[in-house]
């Protein structure tokens, strides 16, 4: 199974719903809370995400060498499913 | 400070604002709630009312682009959502918003954009 991370922001019902996406199929996943972490590591996870031209926007997810942004079933069950 | 009192004003206040910008608040009015809680407590942590699903970093000009309602500054992408990115407004022809697709700027075709340059 591929290794899942979400980054998340707590305030964030999206951030909620895709966890939840994730619970209702029993997929392990790890989740970060932006707003919970110190400032060098928010930092680092802002790069990423930049890196991946995604703006300061949650969730965002890394489904194996894969990434996305936002709440999209369609687009995680894809990603799920690539080799 | 009254959380629900000011989740109200919230509601006022934005009301004007989204109408003239062609949306309105979510029709779902658990999700609304919800959001406009974590605005509160934002507001009541930083003073500003936030959106609750954009990172703030230490670069103020483009924290100010994530200062509900947020709309002026994401307008494409926005528009082409039909909704806000935390999803409190959407547009006003909209009746079932669990339908409206979520996705990054990117994929909308205005990469990600520094805070500088200014949005026509």
């Amino acid at each position: 199974m591929k290794k899942i991370t979400i980054y998340a922001l707590s305030t964030c019902l999206w951030c909620k719903k895709t966890k939840k996406y994730f619970e209702d199929r029993n997929i392990k996943f790890e989740t970060v809370d932006y707003d919970k972490q110190d400032e060098a590591h928010q930092e680092a996870m802002m790069a990423e995400m930049r890196a991946a031209n995604c703006s300061g926007s949650f969730p965002f997810l890394k489904i194996g060498a894969a990434c996305t942004q936002g709440y999209n079933p369609e687009e995680f069950d894809k990603l799920l499913k690539l080799k | 400070m009254n959380r629900k009192a000011r989740q109200e004003a919230l509601r006022f206040l934005f009301e004007p604002v989204i109408e003239k910008l062609g949306y309105k608040f979510t029709p779902s009015q658990e999700d609304a709630d919800f959001l406009l809680e974590q605005e509160t407590l934002i507001e009541a942590a930083t003073g500003i009312p936030y959106c609750p699903c954009q990172a703030r970093s230490n670069n103020r000009a483009e924290n100010m682009r994530m200062v509900c309602p947020c709309i002026p500054f994401h307008r494409r992408h926005y528009d082409a959502m039909r909704r806000c990115w935390c999803g409190l407004f959407v547009h006003k022809d909209v009746t079932d918003p669990d339908t409206l697709r979520q996705f990054p700027e990117k994929e909308h075709g205005t990469a990600a954009q520094t805070s500088h340059k200014r949005r026509n």
